[in-house]
C-alpha cells in the first residue's frame, strides 16, 4: 500500500469516526426531542381531560340540582353552556390524541375509551332531559340519585383514563412528576367538593328528610378532601416554581378559612337536626367559588407544566439543530481535510514518485512537477531538480566520452593500419632466403611491435664480393624503425657505391661522422665475403659479437666490441678478418635475442645461445633458425617480445671457383 | 629513481633501479640533467644496484656525458655483469672512467 493511500484512508477514517460520533449524539438528541414531544402531547391530552373532568363534574352538579327541582329556569342556559364545554374539551382531547399520532402509546385504546365515555354521557343526558320535561316533574327526583351515580362513574372513568395516559408517559423530571401528582390530588379534591356540592344541595333543600347514609357520604367526601390536601402538602418538598407554590398555599388557605369551616358547620347542623344557616342555592354558589379557586390552582399547575415541557421541547430542538450544524461542519471539515491532503500531499507525492521513476529509467525528458513550496515536498522537488540536472550533465559527459572514445578508436585503428602497412613494407625491404655467388643466407626477423628498429641486408657488389649488414637502432618502435630504414638505405648504398679498395672501416667512420646528432645511434655488423678468397671481414660497431659455426660443428665468437654509430663523432673502427671456409656459417644477431627475458626475468644469455647453436650445428640454417625461434617462444612463454629481434645467417657454399677467378 | 650524496665536493648519484631501459631512460636522463645543470662538475654515477642497461639507457648515459662537456668528469662506479659487458662491447669503457666502487671513484676524482 502506498503512503498516499494510507494518508487518504487515515484521513477518511478519522473523518468517518468523527461523523459517526456526531451522528450518534444527534440520534440521542433526536430521541430526547421525541420524548419531550411525546411528553408535551401527553400533557396536552391530560390537560384537556382534566378540564373536561372538571366540566363534567360541574354538569353533574347542575343537572342533579335541576333534577331535584332546585334549579331555576334560567339555569337551563348555563347547563347547555357547561355541556358544550364538556363536549368541546373531550373532542379537543380526542383531536390531540389523533394529532400526536404514534407519539403516544395505546392511542387506539384511549380513543375508544373516550368515545365510549362520550357516548355514555350523551345517553345519560338524554335520559336526564327526558325526566326534566315539565310533565315528569315528580319522577325526575327519583332519577336524580341514578344520574349522580352514573355521572360520578363517568367522572371516575375519565380520571382513570387520564391516569392511564399519565402512567404510560410518566415524566422523569421530578418537578413535572410532582406537578402531575399535584394535579391528580387536586382533581380528587375537586371531585370531593363537587360531589358534596350536589349532595349537600339536596340535603339543605329538605334537611329533615336527610338520611344517615347521605350524611355519611357527605362526611366521607369531606374527609377525602382533607386527605387530598394532606397529599398535596406532602408533595411540596420538591423545589417547585414560586408561582405554583404561592397558588397552592393561597388555595389551601382559602379552603381552610372559608369552605372547610362552612362545610363542617353544615354537617354539624344536619347531624344535630338544627336548621342550617344556609339554603341550597347559597351553598351551591359558595361551593362553586371553592371549585373555582381549585380550578385556578389547577390552571397554574397546568401552565407551569406546559411551560416546562415547552422549554424542554425547545431545548431539545435547539440541541438537535446545534448537533446537526456540527455534523455539517464536521462533514465539511472532513471533506476539506481530504481535499487538502489530496492536493498538498497526495498529488505532489504522486508527481514526485512518477518523476523519480522516470528519471531512474533514464528518461531525462520527463518534466518535473512545478513547485515553489518551502516545505518538505518543495525540498524534495528541489533535490529532484538537482538530480535531474546532474543526470543530464552526466549523460552529456558520457556522450562526449563516447564520442571521444569512438574518435580514439578510429585514430587507433588508423594508426594500427598504418603500422601494419609499414610492417609489410619493412618486411619487403629484408632480403628473402637466397644464395648469391656461393653465399647462402637466411634471416629471422621478429619486431617487438609491428615495425622494428632492426634491419639487415645482403647485397652483391659489381666486383663479385657479397656485402651484408645487420643494424639495431637504439630503442624500438616507430622512431627506431624509421631510423632503421635510413640505415638500411645508407648502408646498402655505401656497399654498392664503395670504390674498390676502400676499406670497410672507412664506410663506418664516414657514416658515424655524418650521422645527425639528433637521431638515435645504432649498433651494427657491417661485413663482406670475398668469393674469390676464403676470407671474410666485419666491422663490429657496438653490436653483439657474431658467431662462426664451422663446418665441423665448432662455434667461435668473433670480435670484442666497438663504438656504436652516431654516438661519438670521433669514434674509430677496426676491421676483423677471419677465415670462412666452405660450409662455415656466420651467425649475426641483435641484442634482443640474448636479452630476451623469461617469465622469471632471467635473460636468454649468450651462453644459452652458444649451447643451442652448438647442438644444432649440424642442421641446415633454416632449420636452426626455426628451432631457435621455437626455443625463444618457449623461453618467453608468450608470442611477444620486449625488444626487436633479428638474426642473419650467411653460409659459404662449397662451390666451384667461379670462371672469372681462373684468370 | 636517483639518490644523491655530496662527498668531498663530488656528487655521488646512486641509481635506485634494477634496470635502465627504454621505459626508465627518459626519467633517468631528466634527473641527471638537473644534477648537472645545478653546477656539479664532478659526478660519480653509482651503478652497483643496476643489473641491466639497454641501448636507450646507454644513449641516456652518453648524452649526460656530452652535457657535462669537457669541464667536468663523469665517473662510473660499481658496474658489473651485463652492465660491465655492455660497456666493453660498446667501447664505453674507453669513454667513461670505470671504478670498482664509489670510494675508489671519489678518491680518484679528488686526487
Amino acid at each position: 500500500m502506498k503512503i498516499r493511500h494510507i494518508l487518504l484512508i487515515l484521513t477518511a477514517f478519522l473523518g468517518v469516526a468523527l461523523l459517526v460520533a456526531v451522528a450518534l449524539q444527534i440520534r440521542d438528541e433526536l430521541r430526547e426531542y421525541q420524548t419531550a414531544k411525546r411528553m408535551a402531547a401527553s400533557n396536552t391530552v391530560r390537560e384537556q381531560l382534566l378540564l373536561g373532568t372538571d366540566a363534567l363534574e360541574s354538569e353533574r352538579s347542575q343537572t342533579y340540582v335541576r333534577l331535584i327541582g332546585q334549579g331555576k329556569e334560567a339555569g337551563a342556559l348555563e347547563l347547555r353552556e357547561v355541556r358544550r364545554q364538556v363536549d368541546d374539551l373531550l373532542n379537543t382531547a380526542e383531536r390531540e390524541i389523533v394529532a400526536a399520532g404514534g407519539g403516544l402509546t395505546n392511542t387506539d385504546r384511549s380513543l375508544a375509551t373516550l368515545s365510549r365515555i362520550h357516548r355514555e354521557i350523551e345517553t345519560l343526558r338524554e335520559q336526564a332531559d327526558g325526566f326534566l320535561r315539565p310533565a315528569d316533574g315528580m319522577r325526575s327526583e327519583e332519577f336524580a340519585p341514578r344520574w349522580f351515580q352514573e355521572a360520578t362513574r363517568l367522572v371516575g372513568e375519565l380520571q382513570s383514563s387520564r391516569m392511564t395516559i399519565l402512567q404510560q408517559e410518566r415524566p422523569l423530571d421530578p418537578v413535572l412528576r410532582t406537578e402531575a401528582n399535584l394535579r391528580a390530588f387536586a382533581a380528587i379534591l375537586s371531585e370531593s367538593i363537587a360531589r358534596n356540592q350536589a349532595l349537600m344541595s339536596r340535603a339543605l333543600a329538605s334537611p329533615s328528610s336527610v338520611g344517615s347514609l347521605e350524611i355519611d357520604a357527605i362526611s366521607q367526601n369531606a374527609g377525602r378532601a382533607e386527605l387530598a390536601w394532606e397529599l398535596i402538602d406532602g408533595q411540596l418538598t420538591v423545589p417547585l416554581s414560586e408561582s405554583v407554590r404561592e397558588s397552592v398555599a393561597r388555595t389551601h388557605e382559602n379552603y381552610s378559612t372559608t369552605f372547610a369551616p362552612l362545610q363542617k358547620s353544615m354537617l354539624a347542623a344536619l347531624l344535630g337536626k338544627v336548621p342550617p344557616s344556609l339554603g341550597p342555592e347559597e351553598w351551591y354558589g359558595l361551593t362553586e367559588m371553592a371549585l373555582g379557586n381549585i380550578a385556578l390552582m389547577q390552571r397554574e399547575l397546568l401552565r407551569s407544566s406546559r411551560e416546562r415541557l415547552e422549554a424542554e421541547l425547545s431545548r431539545a430542538r435547539r440541541s438537535v439543530a446545534l448537533w446537526s450544524v456540527l455534523l455539517l461542519l464536521g462533514a465539511a471539515a472532513v471533506l476539506v481535510s481530504i481535499l487538502v491532503v489530496r492536493r498538498r500531499v497526495v498529488r505532489p507525492l504522486e508527481g514526485l514518485s512518477h518523476a523519480m521513476l522516470r528519471l531512474a529509467d533514464n528518461d531525462l525528458e520527463t518534466p518535473l512537477p512545478r513547485s515553489s513550496r518551502g516545505d518538505e515536498i518543495g525540498e524534495m522537488n528541489d533535490a529532484l531538480r538537482v538530480f535531474k540536472a546532474n543526470a543530464i550533465q552526466r549523460q552529456r559527459t558520457q556522450n562526449e566520452k563516447q564520442v571521444l572514445h569512438a574518435r580514439l578508436r578510429e585514430a587507433y585503428g588508423q594508426l594500427q593500419k598504418d603500422l601494419e602497412a609499414a610492417a609489410v613494407i619493412q618486411r619487403t625491404m629484408l632480403p628473402p632466403s637466397s644464395r648469391l655467388d656461393g653465399v647462402e643466407y637466411h634471416g629471422l626477423f621478429r619486431p617487438s611491435s609491428h615495425i622494428a628498429g632492426d634491419t639487415y641486408n645482403v647485397v652483391r657488389r659489381t666486383d663479385g664480393s657479397v656485402g651484408f649488414f645487420q643494424v639495431d637502432v637504439a630503442g624500438h618502435g616507430a622512431a627506431a624503425a624509421l631510423v632503421s630504414v635510413a640505415c638500411h638505405h645508407t648502408l646498402s648504398q655505401a656497399i654498392l657505391t664503395r670504390t674498390q679498395g676502400t676499406p670497410l672501416e672507412e664506410i663506418a667512420v664516414q657514416i658515424n661522422e655524418e650521422w645527425p646528432e639528433d637521431l638515435p645511434y645504432f649498433t651494427m655488423i657491417l661485413g663482406e665475403i670475398d668469393p674469390r678468397s676464403r676470407r671474410a671481414s666485419i666491422i663490429q660497431a657496438g653490436h653483439p659479437s657474431p658467431l662462426v659455426i664451422r663446418s665441423d660443428g665448432a662455434v667461435e665468437v668473433i670480435g670484442e666490441g666497438g663504438f656504436p654509430v652516431g654516438m661519438l663523432p670521433a669514434a674509430s673502427y677496426d676491421r676483423l678478418e677471419f677465415d670462412l671456409d666452405p660450409g662455415d656459417r656466420l651467425f649475426i644477431y641483435s641484442d634482443g635475442l640474448v636479452e630476451a627475458e623469461g617469465q622469471d626475468g632471467e635473460q636468454f644469455s649468450e651462453g644459452r645461445l652458444r649451447t643451442l647453436v652448438r647442438e644444432a650445428a649440424a642442421d641446415p640454417s633454416s632449420v636452426l633458425l626455426g628451432r631457435l625461434d621455437d626455443v625463444l617462444r618457449n623461453w618467453r612463454g608468450s608470442e611477444t617480445l620486449d625488444d626487436d629481434l633479428s638474426v642473419l645467417m650467411l653460409e659459404r657454399l662449397a662451390e666451384r671457383i667461379p670462371a672469372n677467378a681462373v684468370h | 629513481m636517483l639518490s644523491t650524496d655530496l662527498r668531498d665536493n663530488i656528487l655521488v648519484v646512486r641509481v635506485e633501479e634494477k634496470r635502465i631501459d627504454a621505459s626508465k631512460a627518459p626519467a633517468f636522463k631528466d634527473e641527471m640533467t638537473r644534477c648537472i645543470d645545478s653546477g656539479q662538475n664532478q659526478i660519480v654515477l653509482d651503478l652497483s644496484y643496476v643489473d641491466f642497461v639497454d641501448s636507450s639507457g646507454l644513449g641516456a648515459l652518453v648524452s649526460c656525458l656530452k652535457r657535462l662537456g669537457p669541464r667536468g668528469s663523469l665517473a662510473v662506479a660499481g658496474a658489473t655483469g651485463a652492465v660491465s659487458r655492455l660497456f666493453t662491447l660498446t667501447r664505453m669503457d674507453r669513454v667513461f672512467v670505470l671504478h670498482p666502487n664509489v670510494d675508489a671513484a671519489v678518491e680518484q676524482l679528488s686526487a
